[in-house]
This record gives C-alpha cells, sequence and structure tokens, in this order.
C-alpha cells in the first residue's frame, strides 16, 4: 500500500525541494547592495536582443526563443504573479491549479497542478514559451516540449535570492527589460524597507508546517527567509533543508517563544493535545498565525508579507 | 519455557524500556532522567513524564499487540509469512485516514477513528468475500481475498491523493509511515485498556491454535472447534491491529520477525510464545523507536522504515538459517 504511495510523494517532494546553499552570492543585505548594483548595471548596460533570443534558465540549458515572448504557459505560481506584475498578463494561456494571485489569472486557462506536466494540456493552449519548476520530473518535460519546437524554461522559484535572476530572465523573454528593472529596484527598495535588521534579542519562532508528525520548516525554506526578515529567529535554521519532521522533544528544549502557524483557526488543533501542551508557548497559546499564498511562494508581494508578519510578530512580543 | 529463554526475554525487554526512556532528541544524564522520573516538579520532568515515558509505553503495547497478531495469524493461516496487514487491513486504515484528511475532519481523533473504521471494514469485507465462496472459512482464500481489498483500497487511495491539494497527499503520506509522536498518557490508557480483551482471547484460543498446526482435520477430531478458533482469532488480530495503526499509522515487520525469532527460543506451543512475543515484540519497537528518535536528531525518521531496516535484515538471517 505505501509502496503505491511512494511515486507520488517523490513527485511532491521535487516541486518542493529546495536546493540549499544556492546563489547566497544575492542577498539583498545592505552590505552588498554595491556588487547588487554593479549586477543589475552589467545588465541594463546590454542592447536588446533583435532576432531570436538565447537564454540560459537554470538547469544551465540554452533556450533558443525565435523572438519576444507573446503566449506563455506559466506552470510556477510565482512567475504567474510576476508575469502580471511585469505587465504582460495578457500574454499568459496558462496556468497551474495554484495560482490564485493576482485574480485575474483565474481566468486563464488551468493546465494542472503542474507537478506532472500534461504535455498535451500545454501543447492546446499552443504557447510559444513554457515555464517549468526547475525539477528531475520537469527536465525531461522540456526536452519534450522542445522536440515539438516549444522553447521551455526551466526556473528556481524557492526563495529570495532567485527572484534576481528570474526577472532578469523574463524580462528579456518577454522584451520588457525596462519594466523588470525598474521592478527588480521596487522589489529591492520594498525589500529593505519591510526588513528588521537582525537582532541578538529576535524572539525565537517554531514553524509549525504540519503536527503528526510534527514537521517544521529548515532554513531552506521561504517562509524562514520571510520570518527572519520580519525579525524573528526559526528555532530549526540549523536544518539546511526546506522542511523535516522533528521529534517534540528537541521542540521544548529549544523552547521557542513564539508559535507560527498557517492555518485558518488562530488556535490550531493541536494545541489542546496532550502531547504539545509540554511545549509552554503551545500551552500559553502564544501562536503567530499567517494564512495565504503570499507566505508560500517568493514574488511581488513578498514585502508585503514581511510587512504582515512583522505586525504580527510585534503584536504577539509582549 | 525453558528458564534461560525467561531470563533472556526478560532482561531484553528490561533493557530496551531503560533505553527507551533514557534516550531522546535532547541529552539528559541518567540523573536527570531519575529526577525527570520519580519528581514531577523536576526539570526534566516535562521531557521525561510528558513526551517520553507515554511514548516508549504506547511503542511497547502496539509492539506487543503487532507481535501477537502476527503470531496468532500465522498459526491460524498455517503460513509463516502471515502478517496482520496482509488482511487488507493496512489498505483499509489508509484509505480510512486519507479520506478524514481530504474531507478536512474536524476534531483530534478524526484521522485515528477513520483509520480504525477503515481497517474494520476492510477486514468485514475480506471476511465476507472468503466466507462467501464456500461453507469453510479457507486460509489461502482469506489471504487472497485480503489480498485484493488491499490493492482495491490502496488504489482508491492513491486516487484520492492524487486529486488532493500537495500539502494534503504528503500529509497523508508520513502519518501512514507510523510514528509515535503523538502519544500520550491518554493514548497510552486508551490502548492499554481496549487491548485486553482481544490479547485475552488470543491467549485462551492457544491450546486450539496448537492443535491447528498439525492440520484442520486432525485439530477437529482432537476437539478443536476450528470456524469458531478462526472467528475469534481473525477478530481479535483485526481490533489489535486496527487499533496500532490508528494511534501511530502502519508499522510492518513486527508482526513477521517477532514470532520467527521467538519460535526458536520459546518453542511453538501458544500459551508459552504469546506471551513471550508480546514482550519481545513490545521491546523490539520500543527500540526502533529509540533509533528512530536519535539517529539523525534533531530529525525524525518514520520508525516504520527503522522496523524494515533492522528487521529486514534480521529475518534474511533467519531465513537462511532455517534453510540450513
Amino acid at each position: 500500500m505505501a509502496r503505491g504511495l511512494r511515486p507520488a510523494v517523490r513527485r511532491v517532494h521535487a516541486v518542493r525541494s529546495r536546493s540549499p546553499g544556492t546563489g547566497r552570492l544575492l542577498r539583498f543585505t545592505p552590505a552588498r547592495i554595491p556588487l547588487l548594483a554593479l549586477v543589475v548595471a552589467a545588465c541594463t548596460q546590454a542592447p536588446p536582443a533583435e532576432g531570436p533570443l538565447r537564454l540560459m534558465d537554470d538547469a544551465g540549458r540554452e533556450v533558443v526563443l525565435a523572438g519576444p515572448a507573446t503566449r506563455v504557459a506559466s506552470l510556477i505560481p510565482a512567475t504567474t504573479e510576476w508575469l502580471f506584475a511585469l505587465g504582460a498578463g495578457e500574454r499568459l494561456v496558462g496556468r497551474t491549479t495554484w495560482c490564485d494571485y493576482p485574480a485575474a489569472a483565474a481566468g486563464v486557462a488551468n493546465l494542472g497542478d503542474g507537478i506532472v506536466p500534461n504535455i498535451e494540456a500545454i501543447l492546446a493552449a499552443a504557447p510559444d514559451l513554457v515555464l517549468l519548476y526547475h525539477s528531475p520530473a520537469n527536465q525531461p518535460a522540456a526536452e519534450r516540449l522542445a522536440d515539438r519546437g516549444i522553447p521551455a524554461l526551466l526556473l528556481r522559484t524557492d526563495g529570495l535570492d532567485d527572484l534576481d535572476r528570474q526577472l532578469e530572465l523574463l524580462g528579456r523573454a518577454l522584451a520588457v527589460e525596462a519594466t523588470a528593472d525598474s521592478l527588480r529596484g521596487a522589489i529591492r527598495t520594498g525589500l529593505e524597507a519591510a526588513s528588521v535588521p537582525a537582532r541578538a534579542d529576535a524572539p525565537a519562532v517554531l514553524i509549525v508546517a504540519w503536527d503528526q508528525p510534527p514537521m517544521t520548516l529548515g532554513r531552506a525554506s521561504f517562509l524562514s527567509e520571510v520570518l527572519e526578515r520580519a525579525g524573528g529567529r526559526n528555532l530549526f535554521a540549523d536544518l539546511a533543508v526546506a522542511s523535516a519532521t522533528v521529534s517534540l522533544e528537541s521542540i521544548v528544549a529549544r523552547a521557542p517563544d513564539l508559535v507560527l502557524v498557517t492555518s485558518r483557526d488562530s488556535v490550531p488543533a493541536f494545541a489542546s493535545r496532550a502531547e504539545w501542551s509540554v511545549i509552554p508557548a503551545v500551552r500559553e497559546r502564544r501562536f503567530v498565525r499567517v494564512h495565504g499564498s503570499e507566505f508560500n511562494r517568493p514574488g511581488p508581494r513578498t514585502p508585503q508579507a514581511i510587512v504582515t508578519l512583522r505586525n504580527a510578530l510585534e503584536a504577539a512580543t509582549p | 519455557m525453558n528458564v534461560r529463554a525467561v531470563v533472556l526475554v526478560g532482561a531484553g525487554v528490561a533493557a530496551a524500556l531503560a533505553v527507551g526512556v533514557a534516550v531522546g532528541a535532547t541529552a539528559l544524564s541518567p540523573a536527570q532522567v531519575l529526577a525527570g522520573l520519580v519528581d514531577p516538579a523536576a526539570e526534566s520532568a516535562p521531557i521525561v513524564r510528558g513526551l517520553r515515558l507515554p511514548r516508549v509505553l504506547l511503542a511497547f503495547l502496539v509492539g506487543g499487540a503487532l507481535g501477537v497478531s502476527g503470531a496468532a495469524l500465522q498459526a491460524l493461516v498455517r503460513n509463516p509469512l502471515a502478517e496482520p496487514y496482509l488482511l487488507g487491513l493496512s489498505g483499509g486504515a489508509g484509505l480510512g485516514a486519507v479520506l478524514a484528511m481530504s474531507l478536512e475532519a474536524p476534531g483530534t481523533w478524526a484521522v485515528p477513528l477513520a483509520a480504525f473504521a477503515g481497517a474494520i471494514a476492510a477486514v468485514s469485507l475480506v471476511y465476507r468475500l472468503s466466507s462467501v465462496v464456500g461453507r469453510r472459512l479457507d486460509p489461502r482464500v482469506l489471504l487472497l481475498a485480503g489480498v485484493i481489498v488491499g490493492a482495491f483500497s490502496a488504489a482508491i487511495m492513491t486516487t484520492i491523493i492524487t486529486l488532493s491539494p500537495a500539502d494534503q497527499l504528503r500529509n497523508a503520506f508520513l502519518w501512514l509511515l507510523g510514528g509515535f509522536s503523538a502519544a500520550s498518557w491518554g493514548s497510552v490508557s486508551l490502548f492499554a485498556a481496549y487491548a485486553v480483551l482481544p490479547l485475552g482471547a488470543i491467549w485462551y484460543s492457544g491450546r486450539q491454535l496448537d492443535l491447528l498446526t498439525l492440520g484442520e482435520e486432525p485439530a477437529q477430531a482432537l476437539g478443536a472447534d476450528t470456524e469458531r478458533l478462526k472467528r475469534v482469532v481473525l477478530l481479535a488480530t483485526s481490533l489489535l491491529t486496527a487499533a496500532g495503526v490508528a494511534v501511530c499509522g502502519i508499522i510492518g515487520f513486527v508482526g513477521l520477525v517477532v514470532p520467527h525469532m521467538l519460535r526458536g527460543l520459546v518453542g511453538p506451543l501458544h500459551r508459552a510464545l504469546l506471551p513471550a512475543v508480546f514482550l519481545a515484540g513490545g521491546g523490539f519497537l520500543v527500540l526502533a523507536d529509540a533509533l528512530a528518535r536519535t539517529v539523525v536528531r534533531p530529525v525524525e525518521l518514520p520508525v516504520g522504515v527503522v522496523t524494515a531496516l533492522v528487521g529486514v535484515p534480521l529475518f534474511a538471517v533467519l531465513l537462511r538459517r532455517s534453510v540450513r
């Protein structure tokens, strides 16, 4: 029985898996802004390409577009948001089931969950560019699309480090480089304004991803990144993975100040269970609740997500 | 049962329980563990009394129940490969749990209760299927029916999971893999009170199970009511396994490996074998859980993975020895 489940789960892990330690170079910390400005300047100086566009995606593949993309199938919720933010929303011809923002995305054809791309559904949408998450399952899909003459970009959209590269690539593919540049600047400013500098007395926050078995998020997760910028300290920042099952005992020993939940209920159901009540922060109902897809994926709403969480943390800290 | 076996099993179980309470994700000294055990106000009390002790006891009870279920079923179907999950229980329990998760059933007991209901429904279906075929309950038909009901439930379950949001999919999978993270004094006492009756019924059937190993007709000639025996043992093992799945997910290999190990040590007579299997199964699962909690701390492994990783090589060695 469990055997039958495994392939499906592996796929989901593939979509959710983050690769730790990639591209930490472009983190938006004040100290690195000169370097960033240089990179941006170098990009903006490049003249707009005439004729075929040659792009390098995150899998290291060279993807050739005949010209700027006019019909885009975005099988990543984050890139769907960027497309609209870049003013290219009307070029979207396909999206995933999870693309819930902006509201206008709902009017675009749903091409499935994007975990295992449905090639037929993609072909039916007749795109001239397909955006796929960089996962092992999507690599063969990109090749199959290429065989049919449809270019596909494999993109990593795990954290804030990916934003710069992603926007630059999308700007070139859609021939909206100027908009992409100004958006990049706006996001950077927004992130700087929203973020709280790291403090020694930052509250230790346990992120509860799931309660049975107890699962938390490590430092490779996007929510951990948002939390640290909002002035909290991830209790399990020492875990390099995106998410992990941890023992309640280690949570008790690490003594979180606050418990961050992403559920709809302000007091989650697990709070009333005996084994969770051993944790003082749970027993004393020191919960911080965030809800919404802006906490799941880096995108144009990330600065606002940081502000929301920052306010919630401040309200919960005595 | 000889004295050597009693001492060996007793010492093993005592050591397993001690190790289970002594180790964990946090490093506590033996003095701290002792203080936590005897003094509710001690600093280590929340960890030792609140988390470790109920967890060790629950693992012990579930391991014992799974071991006894395995031993009884192996005698009942006269097949050394019989395991509680072969009767379609795991498929049914999984389906129940996944249904409760995908419908977002409220309450902390919704998923365990649904798993329990699913397991009982699956076994009832297996029983119905195998009794329709002939008047007598044929062990081979029983196993076949178990396999097809299990496969069918797994197919429905995979369909539901494929159609649900990604988060739920992962969570359902993790829940099914098994673990004792949800152990509390409430679940320990509930399971203990509940398991007494089915365990007693199986132990009471011990003599008749001995007769059954001779074959169905000789057993009947010697006065065993084999049809009634089959119904009682089937019902008792199903109830035990379903409750085990409800409190900790699906944990394989305990019911398969432990009875085989103990037969060599204690002998095949069930009145002696069953208590020994209960103790050893409990000790085995306590040790497996201790490993699951500590090997990659603070991360926890699913305990079913540990029982398989430890149980399979052990079983392979036993297999080689018995073939020789």
